[in-house]
């Protein structure tokens, strides 16, 4: 009410009538003739009825029901009807809304929402002529009207302009004449790829004086890589896709194959009913590729939390329902997220149809806590076209020198030793040395007293080799070395030795051995005296074998292995010399043994599989370790040749030597396949579980209050579902492709107007439901819809439909009389003019800078960005708690490889209007405010920008100042200055060099800014000065308006 | 169709006759700018443009109510957000009768079954931990206070406590994204956006909605924030709340870069409009005009912003009363003494963040030192305010997004205990801008588990900051998707005890 008096106060009546005139275009027209159900009447009543008179059956009063046929023609309880077909006097609703009686009158007063007296008569003379009721047009399927003649022909470049025309006509008004060709250019280039064109390009185009050029130009457009990209970027916000999991921690999640798949499908011009369909359900078409299964990321792009103490039910619900808003929004412009709760208020969708549809996304196989992971599952691995190739290639070369090994192997002739008996003396039993010189290798070393001493012969006695340690103390003293990495096996009847030689003069008073298991040390045979207080006398921790042994000669110390506590199969890490008092030397120490130690050489194939079959196995391959697990007797041919192989490639001295450079060639190659592996990205995936699980009505929205179970399905209001296919995400993909469907290609080809026009034929491209904004030309959306649907969805023909147009390609000035009429250029009076999108804007001075990268896919990058923005928000323990900026070459990416980090985007983005992605959007606000000047003018990637587009304009610009600034211009705005533009930039660029003259140390610090290098054979202050053209330059509204 | 119900239209209506201001007149901002080439400092002060009789330029400024649905209370807001959600029973919420129940079991009766979150619902018992802190009544009609918060005593009777807010989350994204934006789930409109939206801004010079970040002392591990805390969700972006912030740039990219001075900046940017008019008067794009404007109000933030955060001026007495901290940019205590200088420049919602309330181990040391980090801060704001004569107009909110618990998450001694999420009452209050002071709202029972009396829910309490604002809850709203949403969704009361 406030608004309607303050605009009768405020506004000229002219401009608030021409307003009024533009808002209900078409539908303001037919004054005195017929009044049309769907536009003019349906509005009214969504509006101010369906409150309590609508789809919701809890709100609904005196069940009156103004939505559906039935119901508005219906006698109600009271006998009367709401409506009579012609007889506006029998109408109770008429008679409701004219009356002044508080008690009856309708709406009644307290209702926030009251009829206006033009929305009475409206009403009225809907009932006068006859009361018929249709329903809301988006839920009738399209279908292709005539195209309306115009008297302007001339205009008329396609059915595309029949319609708008005549409109314009009806309004006494014309298109614009077309534009000119450097508008013309750069405003397709734009719209086409999301870069400017070059100067060069442009020149092309203006030399091109065939017919046809423009078209060459659109082809040209179409197979640059930057289109794919340019398209992609709009559907992105509507998958809301980020990098982070948006939740709580909002840690690092990778998904970007998912975006590299949406660019390769534009790029591709896959038809959009096959690109619907392996996003939404490409894991269940049969046999699906790789990149089908990728496509499906388009659901997994939804927010996830990890957050402690949250409760799984919930959030399963809750990525559901997500699913279910952001399907139906983007395919078909239904605002289903008011059924979650309860009926929806306007639309004729029930809560129930909600939760059919909520059942199709209820079933994955996801955790409803995602850990904060970088891949939480389902996911899959994606290797690129290079991976792919390589690790084939590496196979094949493995398959060879693999086939080469198996081929010596098989020549090898081998004969078995004859052997006595069954399981003796196939291992000789023999001194096995685990000391002599020096410890086993790795082994750590440790004493207690004076350091490891080694001697040498002849000064002093040596057993064998060319040492022995000596060690001469009062008292307790010891070397040891413990945690061999090799350790010595323990075997039945086995005995452990050391050789040792006691000085005659000093002879200690005991001597130990002493023996390390698993970190224990308490196996201990001792000779002497029982001076040593460790372990317990008389037991394996301290068990006295005799006396101390003659001194003045090496003698050999023997223990059986048993006596010490050291069973068979024991494995001994350490070993200690120990004595009380004296001096000894030591030496060649080690086991008497039948035990396979670690460089035991077999001689003999049945030996080694004795030995082997009794120890470690799980080395082994499958086929090996299956071979083993048969009886030697039972054995088959294949598995006595998987033996017999693996003895000969890995065992036999003979034969392994032969063919280890095979084994080599092999090796390194498996080795590069699994590095390659490990460097392969995976990608999140939607995979449903085996069993579905039920889903149910939950009572106004709550996962605690289950209702009734529902099974998927979908709204009754629109078409059914193929009755022989089952009944799960690939049905409801193919549903909404299906050519009776009547939301899909209208909402799809709407979004592709509004990203060419600014606004779409539908403004609210995200409501196409009763409270949205009906279309402003319903003839040409139809249209449109059924030629995109008939070329097989092709995107790309449906660009060039539109861009070909005469409404597309007509001069965007805009008079002050079309402006007044039509200030939002619905009616397409003009051509096309708006501020770029946030990511165009950082693209567009990129491009100019030289700097741009145009790499095409891959992981996001973090360019430039003002300290602490991730810290200021970040959990501590998030990953992304700090911003490390990349450089090089990822600080000049396209922005649509920007990180996104959900809570706190990047900030120049925002700033432009990007949405948070952390939910879908299909169209984004366009502001105009000072924080976008800031940005511009100040951010360290708009300066170095501005430093490198000066650079060039510098450096290539032409010979004089004028040139130069022609150049610079000519670059942002393809083209030519007036004499007056260029004498502004000439008196500016003037003023600028006077003032870096002044300031050498001001034009150093402007130069020096961002990471890209300086041209140091410029000069400082001329660079400086140039800057701040580019500065400038990259600042005009032009630039950064698509017009 | 029926305009004057639908805020968009109007909002566009009103869009198309400023658009139509600029393109009709004559001089407009190009003629400024022209004109500026003559006079390089015109721009340098909205007074000098505003006695050359140019109208100033409120890019944004218009809230979309015309008039406020009743006289406003409070003209603006100063929200002290303590996030991580601080103790109720340790700070207001006095519980005597707990000291005999240290150790043992939360009666089944109390909690009634209620869920709790996964922390602790795993627990084998859920034993109750009493209060450490001493507490007393202060101010006329005493309200309690513990020992933690000496200054928060000291303006008793400024304050109204409300003991009894609550909440359906227990989770801090999802609870501190539902009392910021009235929703659990991202995507709807701050309050500070809902303010801006309805009633635009009183001051061009600077943002209608500004948000600090506070350093803090407790463990470092804090919970994150979000800019959804403070966006503008299905909204325009220019409602979002814009950061201020402590290091670096007050407002991101205020300052030119190194080696170009504020002349240089201002030959640079004559040159720029003169080329946007220039073209502007062959395209006849009334966006231009508008365009021109926003980079006059940069200009004149690079000027207006570091004057607003440079407290040099500030007596010693005022630097006084907010304590030491008050020095270090980023403090709790600076943000306090930043928010008054803000609400002096009629900022309409200054929204001050503050981390490391989550104390679900270790709480006793970790409130002790939170407590250091806020209470002189907030209680010096108050103060400050209202020997300003301030306090009348500008409502003070301290609160966070729900409560904890009177059991014990961990280890429990009579001298350190943690305690987990507790949304079903919590303790907020509000101060001046026509908030009744000395008085405490609503009442627990003896566990400070269940409300006995007087609930209020999240939507009630921010009905009634938009009420203080002469805003009706109900009425203000935002057709989205077909739907006209509001803050309060479709709940919320005006919480009429607590008026003055």
């Amino acid at each position: 009410m406030h608004g309607m008096k303050i605009l009768r106060h405020d506004t000229n009546q002219l401009s608030l009538f021409v307003w009024l005139l533009c808002t209900s275009v078409a539908a303001a027209a037919p004054s005195e003739e017929g009044v049309n159900f769907s536009k003019d009447i349906l509005p009214i009543l969504s509006n101010t009825c369906y409150q309590c008179h609508g789809p919701d059956e809890a709100a609904r009063k005196s069940d009156l029901r103004l939505d559906t046929q039935q119901g508005v023609y219906e006698q109600l309880e009271s006998g009367e009807h709401a409506v009579v077909a012609g007889k506006p006097n029998s109408s109770a609703l008429l008679q409701r809304i004219f009356s002044d009686n508080p008690d009856l009158k309708m709406p009644p007063s307290h209702a926030k929402r009251q009829l206006t007296q033009h929305d009475k008569e409206l009403l009225q003379r809907w009932i006068k002529q006859g009361a018929p009721y249709q329903e809301h047009w988006a839920f009738i399927a399209p279908q292709q009207a005539e195209p309306p003649r115009v008297r302007n022909r001339k205009q008329v470049a396609n059915p595309i302009d029949s319609f708008l025309l005549n409109t314009l006509e009806q309004q006494r008004l014309n298109f614009e004449p077309l534009a000119d060709p450097e508008t013309l250019i750069r405003r397709l280039t734009l719209d086409l790829t999301g870069l400017p064109p070059t100067i060069a390009e442009v020149d092309a185009f203006l030399e091109d004086q065939q017919p046809g050029a423009y078209d060459r130009l659109i082809t040209r457009l179409f197979k640059s890589p930057h289109y794919g990209e340019h398209m992609a970027r709009f559907w992105l916000d509507a998958a809301r896709y980020g990098d982070t999991h948006g939740l709580h921690l909002d840690n690092i999640r990778s998904i970007w194959p998912y975006r590299d798949w949406v660019i390769n499908a534009f790029s591709n011009n896959m038809p959009f009913d096959q690109f619907t369909v392996e996003q939404l359900a490409g894991d269940l078409l049969p046999e699906p590729t790789l990149a089908q299964r990728v496509a499906t990321g388009f659901n997994r792009c939804n927010v996830t939390t990890g957050e402690g103490g949250s409760i799984a039910a919930e959030y399963l619900v809750r990525y559901a329902v997500d699913r279910v808003e952001t399907t139906s929004t983007v395919w078909m412009g239904l605002t289903m997220g008011c059924a979650v709760c309860h009926e929806h208020k306007f639309d004729p969708i029930s809560q129930q149809e909600f939760y059919k549809l909520f059942s199709y996304f209820y079933s994955l196989t996801e955790k409803a806590m995602d850990g904060n992971a970088l891949l939480p599952p389902p996911v899959i691995k994606v290797p690129s076209q290079q991976q792919s190739n390589q690790i084939a290639q590496l196979e094949s070369e493995m398959q060879q020198w693999e086939g080469k090994l198996q081929q010596t192997i098989a020549n090898f002739e081998y004969q078995e030793l004859p052997l006595k008996d069954d399981a003796q003396e196939i291992v000789a039993r023999a001194d096995y040395i685990w000391f002599d010189d020096s410890p086993p290798t790795g082994a750590k070393l440790n004493q207690s007293g004076h350091p490891w001493k080694y001697v040498t012969a002849p000064e002093h006695p040596v057993f064998h080799g060319e040492k022995a340690t000596y060690r001469s103390e009062k008292g307790l003293t010891q070397h040891l070395w413990q945690n061999a990495p090799v350790p010595l096996r323990i075997g039945k009847d086995d005995i452990l030795f050391a050789y040792v030689y006691l000085d005659p003069k000093n002879p200690p008073q005991e001597i130990m051995l002493q023996f390390n298991e698993s970190n224990s040390w308490e196996h201990r045979a001792i000779w002497g005296d029982n001076l040593i207080d460790w372990g317990n006398v008389n037991t394996s921790s301290r068990l006295r074998i005799g006396d101390l042994p003659e001194t003045g000669k090496w003698i050999r110390l023997e223990v059986a292995a048993s006596k010490v506590g050291l069973k068979p199969g024991s494995r001994v890490n350490g070993w200690a010399f120990t004595q009380f008092g004296g001096s000894a030397y030591w030496d060649y120490a080690g086991i008497n043994t039948q035990t396979v130690q670690a460089n035991t050489e077999f001689k003999s194939q049945r030996a080694w599989e004795l030995v082997q079959s009794a120890g470690d196995l799980s080395k082994l391959s499958a086929a090996v370790q299956a071979a083993f697990k048969v009886k030697a007797s039972d054995r088959n041919t294949n598995q006595k040749s998987e033996l017999r192989t693996y003895f000969l490639t890995h065992v036999y001295a003979e034969s392994r030597d032969l063919v280890s450079p095979y084994r080599h060639e092999v090796d390194i190659r498996r080795q590069r396949i699994a590095e390659i592996q490990k460097q392969i990205v995976s990608t999140l995936v939607m995979q449903d579980m085996p069993k579905k699980r039920q889903a149910y009505l939950l009572i106004r929205g709550d996962y605690t209050q289950q209702g009734e179970a529902v099974e998927s399905g979908v709204p009754e209001i629109l078409p059914s579902l193929p009755a022989d296919a089952p009944n799960n995400r690939l049905a409801l993909a193919n549903w909404l492709v299906a050519p009776e469907h009547p939301l899909t290609a209208r909402v799809i080809v709407n979004r592709f107007w509004q990203q060419l026009f600014g606004v779409g034929i539908v403004k609210t491209s995200e409501d196409f439901g009763v409270q949205g904004e009906r279309p402003v030309h319903p003839e040409l959306l139809d249209w449109l819809a059924v030629e995109f649907q008939a070329s097989g969805w092709d995107v790309q023909y449906l660009m060039q439909l539109i861009v070909t147009s005469h409404a597309y390609r007509q001069s965007s000035f805009i008079s002050d009389k079309k402006y007044q009429l039509d200030p939002e250029n619905r009616l397409l009076a003009y051509g096309p003019r708006f501020r770029m999108d946030a990511e165009m804007v950082r693209d567009v001075a990129l491009f100019h800078s030289g700097l741009l990268v145009d790499t095409v896919g891959g992981p996001s990058v973090k360019p430039y960005q003002p300290s602490g923005i991730w810290k200021a928000v970040g959990y501590s323990g998030s990953n992304t708690v700090k911003f490390a900026r990349d450089s090089g070459e990822k600080l000049y990416r396209r922005s649509m490889y920007t990180f996104w980090k959900r809570t706190a985007p990047p900030p120049s983005m925002q700033i432009f209007d990007a949405p948070s992605r952390e939910s879908c959007a299909v169209r984004r606000s366009r502001t105009n405010t000072p924080m976008q000047a800031l940005v511009l003018m100040n951010d360290e990637q708009f300066v170095e920008a501005a430093r490198r587009f000066g650079q060039r304009m510098l450096t290539s610009g032409g010979e004089s100042d004028r040139d130069k600034l022609v150049f610079g211009f000519r670059s942002v705005t393809s083209r030519f200055p007036t004499i007056q533009e260029l004498n502004i930039m000439v008196a500016v660029l003037g003023d600028h060099r006077l003032r870096y003259q002044e300031d050498l140390e001001a034009a150093q610090q402007l130069i020096h800014i961002g990471e890209s290098a300086v041209d140091e054979t410029l000069d400082a202050q001329e660079l400086a000065s140039w800057t701040m053209i580019g500065n400038l330059l990259l600042n005009l509204n032009e630039t950064i308006t698509k017009n | 169709m029926n305009i004057q119900d639908n805020p968009l239209m109007i909002e566009q209506a009103k869009l198309a006759n400023r658009r139509q201001f600029f393109g009709s007149a004559a001089t407009g901002i190009g003629g400024m700018a022209l004109a500026s080439l003559l006079n390089p400092t015109l721009f340098d002060s909205t007074i000098q443009a505003q006695e050359r009789g140019v109208p100033a330029i409120q890019p944004g400024a218009a809230g979309i109510l015309q008039q406020q649905h009743f006289p406003a209370k409070a003209k603006r807001i100063i929200y002290l957000f303590m996030s991580g959600a601080p103790s109720q029973l340790d700070m207001f919420d006095y519980k005597p009768g707990l000291v005999d129940m240290f150790d043992k079991d939360l009666p089944d009766s109390v909690r009634n079954g209620q869920r709790i979150t996964t922390m602790t619902s795993g627990q084998s018992r859920l034993a109750v931990a009493p209060s450490k802190f001493k507490f007393a009544q202060h101010g006329e009609n005493g309200t309690w206070f513990s020992e933690l918060l000496p200054h928060m005593a000291s303006v008793a009777d400024d304050i109204a406590v409300i003991k009894t807010v609550n909440t359906e989350a227990i989770n801090h994204d999802p609870a501190i994204t539902y009392i910021t934006t009235g929703s659990q789930i991202p995507g709807r409109p701050s309050l500070g956006a809902w303010l801006s939206y309805g009633l635009g801004s009183a001051n061009r010079d600077l943002p209608c909605f500004v948000v600090l970040h506070s350093t803090w002392s407790a463990k470092r591990d804090a919970q994150a924030l979000y800019e959804r805390l403070w966006g503008s969700g299905f909204m325009s972006t220019q409602h979002a709340g814009v950061a201020l912030r402590s290091q670096g740039d007050p407002v991101l990219y205020l300052s030119n870069p190194t080696g170009m001075q504020r002349k240089t900046r201002r030959r640079m940017l004559d040159a720029l409009q003169q080329l946007n008019a220039e073209r502007r008067s062959v395209v006849g794009d009334p966006q231009i005009d508008d365009r021109i404007a926003q980079y006059e109000m940069a200009y004149r933030m690079q000027m207006s912003i570091p004057e607003l955060t440079d407290i040099s001026r500030e007596t010693k007495d005022v630097l006084q009363l907010y304590g030491d901290d008050v020095t270090k940019p980023g403090t709790f205590a600076a943000n306090c003494l930043l928010a008054r200088r803000l609400a002096e420049r009629d900022v309409k919602f200054v929204q001050v963040f503050i981390r490391g309330w989550d104390q679900h181990g270790n709480l006793p040391g970790d409130i002790t030192s939170m407590c250091q980090d806020v209470d002189q801060g907030a209680a010096a704001l108050i103060k400050d305010l209202k020997q300003r004569d301030m306090l009348k107009d500008t409502l003070v909110v301290w609160g966070g997004e729900f409560g904890r618990t009177v059991y014990c998450q961990g280890g429990l001694t009579k001298d350190n205990y943690g305690r987990d999420h507790h949304p079903r009452n919590y303790c907020v209050w509000l101060a001046g801008g026509g908030i009744q002071g000395g008085i405490t709202y609503g009442e627990t029972d003896d566990f400070s588990y269940n409300v006995t009396e007087n609930p209020v829910h999240i939507h009630d309490l921010n009905a009634t900051l938009l009420h203080q604002l002469g805003v009706d809850h109900e009425k203000l709203t935002y057709r989205f998707q077909g739907r006209d949403f509001r803050l309060t969704d479709i709940h919320g009361k005006v919480v009429q005890g607590v008026l003055a």
